[in-house]
């Protein structure tokens, strides 16, 4: 019989290969007898390699349960080759950007899975929400909420950052007297999360390539 | 066939039934037959200042609920010859009575006979408000040089852009004073319409006469000397499509003092 379970050691440390093509049930049975195994006594991590299986968010907890219940093994990483539709759908739209042309007026939200541009203003108690960056070709008067689904290298930039409120992921700055000290001038300007993680700060505009140097996708060039 | 006109702000007191009393005489002076609707139901207000209070006999829900016919409801305004008309709102029920599709209805129906059909709008976005633009073609925004109305006339324009039957809204800067521009402590004309990024249609001054000639019942449109009056003559002709130029709000002081700062100043 084939092996279902392989335990192999490589340069990053332990690996556990699951073998993608049978059915769970086996796999999960000779998984249980593999690290209940009395020669694995020491503990260790390990790094859990699913190949082409795909397992729902059950299943894999069940396969991280049996591997910890049954020896002293520790799993720090996770490697799958597959992922849903759905969730490849998201990744496509939270790379993608999306425009929005006009203002964002007094109660109006606009909101984006990915980048969002609006070329126009975004006036004050208007809204503009995305997964990713907000880039705003006009004034941003209103409420900012840069990655939203969790992205905290998110950026919102604009050609006048006036907002009242600043939310990159879980953190928000309101534009308090002392802040604007810092933006006496709002012209071309960019809010980000500070490396301490908590403050959201401004910067010039020109900054922003050496800040967030991942936004630029451009390759090449002169 | 005419076209209906809903006069809207958001924000309450900044001078929607006034405009509407007052942009409906001066086309109406201009020979246009107008006829002016109150969808404030519950607190109308325009035949009062409009001087008709005494010669209600129905109302818009009346008329709606087919208790009577829309020629009988209507309120003929008789200083101007047959050219002035108000349908009053009820005030004995609440904005729910009606619905958007009977005031569409009666709109159409009204349109055929009038040149301009002029809706007064109440404050608020709820049902009223959408009572009151279901049948309009236009729709003209009033605010105020003040921080808070501006924000609310914000907010209207963005409904108002979603309403595919109506064009885009036009703006009115009501009460303008001057000194107070001039002081930086309003906002100016410049800002607001930036801000808004819509057409202006015309800039009305602050003045006091506007107060005492609603409690008269004239609107003060009709005393061609008032700065205010000349604010909503302008507008009047450019809703006729004239283009008059935006009058400009410095105020001759002719007080002693400032003859003699005059000479001075040669």
């Amino acid at each position: 019989m084939k092996n279902l379970v392989q335990i192999r050691g490589t340069k990053e440390g332990l690996v556990l290969q699951l073998d993608d093509q049978c059915d769970y049930t086996d796999m999960l049975n000779e998984l249980k007898a593999k690290v209940s195994d009395p020669a694995l006594d020491g503990s260790a991590e390990v790094q859990l390699h699913l190949g082409y299986r795909y397992c729902t968010e059950a299943q894999y907890k069940e396969v991280v349960a049996t591997i910890q219940n049954n020896s002293h093994l520790r799993v720090s990483k996770m490697r799958s080759e597959v992922i849903s539709v759905e969730e490849s759908n998201k990744r496509i739209q939270e790379r993608q950007s999306e425009t929005y042309v006009g203002i964002v007026r007094s109660g109006q939200v606009v909101k984006a899975e990915g980048d969002l541009v609006v070329v126009g203003d975004v006036n004050p108690n208007g809204r503009v929400v995305a997964g990713g960056n907000i880039y705003v070709l006009g004034r941003l008067k209103g409420i900012a909420h840069a990655g939203a689904n969790g992205n905290r290298e998110a950026v919102i930039a604009a050609s006048w950052l006036e907002a009242t409120h600043l939310m990159i992921d879980d953190s928000i700055e309101t534009m308090t007297d002392e802040l604007s000290v810092l933006s006496e001038q709002p012209e071309m300007e960019c809010a980000y999360l500070h490396s301490n993680g908590q403050n959201i700060v401004i910067d010039r505009l020109q900054e922003l390539r050496y800040i967030r140097p991942q936004i630029s996708t451009f390759k090449g060039g002169s | 066939m005419g076209e209906a006109i809903v006069i809207t702000s958001g924000k309450g007191g900044v001078g929607k039934t006034t405009t509407t009393a007052n942009l409906g005489t001066a086309l109406a002076l201009q020979g246009k037959k107008v006829c002016l609707i109150d969808t404030d139901i519950g607190l109308r207000n325009l035949d009062v200042i409009l001087g008709l209070e005494n010669r209600i006999i129905y109302d818009l829900v009346d008329v709606l609920e087919g208790r009577c016919k829309v020629h009988q409801a209507l309120v003929k305004d008789k200083r101007f010859e047959d050219m002035l008309y108000l349908l009053p709102a009820a005030q004995t029920t609440d904005k729910n009575a009606i619905n958007p599709e009977q005031m569409k209805e009666l709109v159409t129906e009204l349109k055929k006979d009038y040149d301009f059909v002029i809706i007064d709008c109440p404050a608020g976005i709820e049902q009223g408000y959408k009572n009151a633009v279901a049948g309009a073609d236009r729709a003209i925004v009033v605010t105020t040089p003040e921080i808070s109305a501006v924000r609310d006339a914000d907010r209207i324009i963005g409904l108002l852009e979603l309403e595919e039957n109506i064009e885009p809204p036009k703006l009115i800067i009501n009460r303008i004073r001057q000194h107070l521009m001039k002081a930086g402590e309003a906002l100016d004309i410049n800002e607001i319409t930036t801000h808004l990024s819509i057409d202006l249609l015309g800039i009305v001054a602050d003045d006091e006469s506007v107060i005492s000639s609603s409690n008269r019942g004239e609107p003060v449109v009709m005393n061609p000397a008032n700065p205010a009056a000349m604010g909503y003559r302008n507008i009047a002709r450019r809703l006729l499509g004239e283009s008059v130029p935006l009058m400009t709000m410095d105020k001759q002081s002719t007080g002693v003092f400032s003859k003699i700062k005059a000479i001075f100043a040669k």
